[in-house]
């Protein structure tokens, strides 16, 4: 065991007899402690801010006693509360799922939102909206799962078969199939009855106004579920990072990683989707933010997306409903303005077929 | 020797023409469906009735002036501008994918008629096509610019990614301007995929002639565009001014995109398929690849419109919707097969 320095830049961790160990660096500490608290300054705002006036002291009133008057506590409860958890959920969700993406492809520009994967759940969801409207919304998250993985199986077979293939052609491959994809799902919306129409309309644009507690809950059990086994796989990603091949010479059993974790990245993307509709480009923009904010470990970066996920969009909801109020600009499409001058940001950036 | 070589050639220009005459046989077959089909269908008796002796109080000669005219008419403007701008586009940056779609061209013009509706209230369709001009201009100059910049060069690959990029931000700032006064754009909703059936006779005859202008233009300059296609290199061996040339055939393509963008919105992919369409059966000689892409593309959009309009009567699907069924899958399929 090599003893530690004592003003060394990191502190250790081992866990369960080393079966977890972690060596955690005081500068990813610090830039946890920060993102979390603005992520909570920012889900006070946003319980806060709303077109129903009421004084933080009335709000922290409601959270905490019993309620005044039955108005103001059905507002924060029933409405600002559920969606404010929701869109932190959905942010860290998107973020993780981006981050696993872009390890497995070894591609920069990877997002669920640009390759298919959400449009896929997206014409599940739409498709089952306008023909079978009396499906009950607990099936959506299974639709969109079977969506979304149908979708990157379809983008894997054909991006593998070609030996000489470079990791850039899966992006181009996924260009092609969202947009087929868009197209069916514009054709059901244009062909399906006005009503249904409308309300899958304002769910594919991302918007999270409508959340409620069962929402939240369908998140979070996934999300109980998927970023444990996520974080079980870390070690391997980190050997991903260096390429299949010296992944499998660090003894990665790379072909159980990858299909494991491509399934997590889809799963996520998939349930956060079938919630609040494609949010597009935030699993593009917060992997690589985390990247930037600090050199971290698997774990730490993926912790730091998740938070910068939920951080961006908090944000994005925030501002979505308080910008042109009383009319709300959906999260998704907000999300989408700021993604992709990063996405050209990264494009111009990148080496020539750079990996991660 | 050069006598031989005509006689060689000829057999060649022979079938060529023939193939031609042909085309335009099949595209006016087509043309006569889509008049005679639809909602209520009108027998040829009729139809030919109401084009020598125009009634204006028989119900039938109503229908097929005022609706489905204008549409067949503007249906082949639309197909024969889109696919030689991605005819033109292919040659002259020698990339499989390009096309006004892929490369954000459409995006940028519908972009520029969405803002100059809702900012400034342009609803004149006599500055249509200028306005949507100018958006597809800056988009292709912002995708080029990109893409030049972009490690590599504007290769396909940066070519495609910047113009998919630009494309999504366009959208979202539509869907933007949409949400922020959904009265006025309710219209737009339909337009926006890529819709003919608005089509009218006034704008058609308006932006018919900048579209034969831009496309006798595009037959002129092809014998040269053949040439770059060779690459830039021999191209200027050859004895080309490849950087006039190049900003003539773009101002053609934006040219071209933004008239058919004013008359039925962006309809995605016709300018992919069709000049592969073309060029597999043709060659890379120009000469005959416009001239096809002409004729082939207006009988295409024409056939596509007469799906959207019969295969669910009597609602409709737009026809845009229809063409990126059709293109997407061959993009995918150029993806995989022409990227190395």
């Amino acid at each position: 065991m090599i003893p530690t320095p004592k003003n060394s830049p990191y502190i250790k961790l081992r866990l369960f007899n080393q079966s977890i160990a972690l060596l955690l660096s005081k500068n990813v500490l610090w830039t946890l402690l920060v993102l979390s608290l603005s992520i909570l300054c920012l889900i006070v705002l946003s319980i806060n801010i709303g077109s129903y006036q009421l004084s933080t002291f009335q709000v922290f009133d409601i959270l905490l006693n019993q309620p005044e008057d039955v108005a103001s506590d059905n507002i924060i409860w029933l409405f600002r509360f559920p969606r404010t958890l929701c869109a932190a959920l959905v942010g860290a969700m998107m973020a993780l799922s981006g981050a696993a993406l872009q390890n497995v492809t070894r591609n920069t520009l990877a997002d669920p939102s640009l390759v298919g994967i959400s449009q896929g759940a997206a014409l599940m969801v739409v498709s089952s909206m306008i023909l079978f409207p009396d499906l009950d919304q607990s099936w959506r998250s299974l639709l969109a799962f079977s969506g979304s993985i149908l979708v990157a199986l379809l983008i894997l077979v054909l991006s593998h078969s070609n030996k000489s293939s470079k990791p850039v052609r899966f992006i181009l491959l996924g260009i092609g199939i969202s947009a087929f994809l868009s197209a069916i799902t514009t054709a059901f919306l244009t062909y399906g009855d006005i009503y249904r129409a409308s309300a899958a309309l304002a769910w594919l644009a991302g918007s999270i106004d409508a959340a409620n507690w069962q929402d939240v809950s369908i998140l979070s059990a996934s999300a109980l579920v998927l970023i444990p086994l996520l974080v079980l796989c870390s070690r391997a990603m980190g050997a991903l990072r260096f390429g299949e091949q010296s992944a499998v010479c660090l003894g990665t059993r790379i072909h159980s990683t990858k299909y494991l974790l491509i399934g997590c990245s889809v799963a996520l993307a998939a349930t956060a989707t079938s919630i609040v509709g494609p949010i597009g480009f935030i699993g593009l923009i917060a992997p690589h933010a985390a990247r930037r904010l600090c050199r971290s470990s698997v774990v730490a970066h993926l912790l730091l997306s998740a938070l910068l996920g939920a951080l961006l969009v908090l944000a994005a909801d925030l501002a979505g409903r308080s910008l042109i109020a009383p009319s709300q600009i959906p999260a998704g499409i907000l999300t989408q303005i700021i993604g992709v001058p990063a996405f050209l940001y990264l494009l111009l950036k990148q080496k020539a077929h750079s990996a991660i | 020797m050069n006598s031989k070589l005509e006689q060689l050639k000829q057999p060649e220009k022979l079938s060529y023409s023939l193939a031609v005459i042909a085309s335009v046989a099949i595209c006016s077959l087509l043309f006569m469906l889509h008049l005679s089909l639809g909602a209520k269908p009108l027998s040829y008796a009729v139809l030919y009735q109401s084009l020598s002796s125009f009634d204006n109080t028989n119900f039938n000669h109503m229908i097929i002036h005022n609706i489905r005219l204008p549409r067949a008419l503007v249906a082949m403007a639309v197909g024969a501008s889109l696919s030689v701008a991605g005819a033109i586009m292919q040659g002259v940056t020698r990339n499989p994918l390009a096309s006004p779609s892929v490369l954000g061209l459409l995006a940028g013009a519908s972009f520029a008629v969405v803002i100059g509706l809702g900012l400034f209230d342009i609803t004149s369709p006599l500055y249509t096509p200028w306005i949507a001009a100018l958006g597809a201009a800056t988009a292709a100059i912002l995708v080029l610019a990109i893409a030049t910049a972009a490690p590599g060069g504007a290769t396909t690959l940066n070519l495609t990614l910047s113009g998919a990029a630009i494309s999504a931000l366009l959208a979202a700032l539509i869907s933007v301007m949409q949400l922020a006064n959904e009265d006025d754009f309710d219209d737009l909703r339909e337009w926006l995929t890529g819709s003919l059936s608005g089509s009218s006779l006034q704008s058609f005859y308006y932006i018919a002639p900048i579209v034969l202008l831009a496309l006798t233009v595009a037959v002129l300059l092809s014998r040269k565009i053949t040439v770059l296609g060779m690459g830039d290199e021999i191209a200027k061996g050859l004895g080309v001014k490849t950087f006039g040339l190049k900003v003539q055939l773009l101002l053609i393509v934006i040219v071209l995109t933004a008239c058919s963008v004013a008359l039925a919105g962006p309809v995605g992919f016709v300018g992919l398929v069709i000049p592969h369409v073309i060029r597999f059966f043709v060659g890379a000689d120009y000469r005959w690849v416009i001239p096809f892409c002409a004729i082939i593309g207006a009988a295409f959009l024409l056939s596509v419109d007469i799906v959207a309009r019969t295969v669910i009567s009597p609602q409709e699907i737009s026809t845009g919707i229809i063409t990126a069924i059709i293109g997407a899958p061959l993009f995918v399929y150029l993806v995989k097969m022409k990227l190395r």
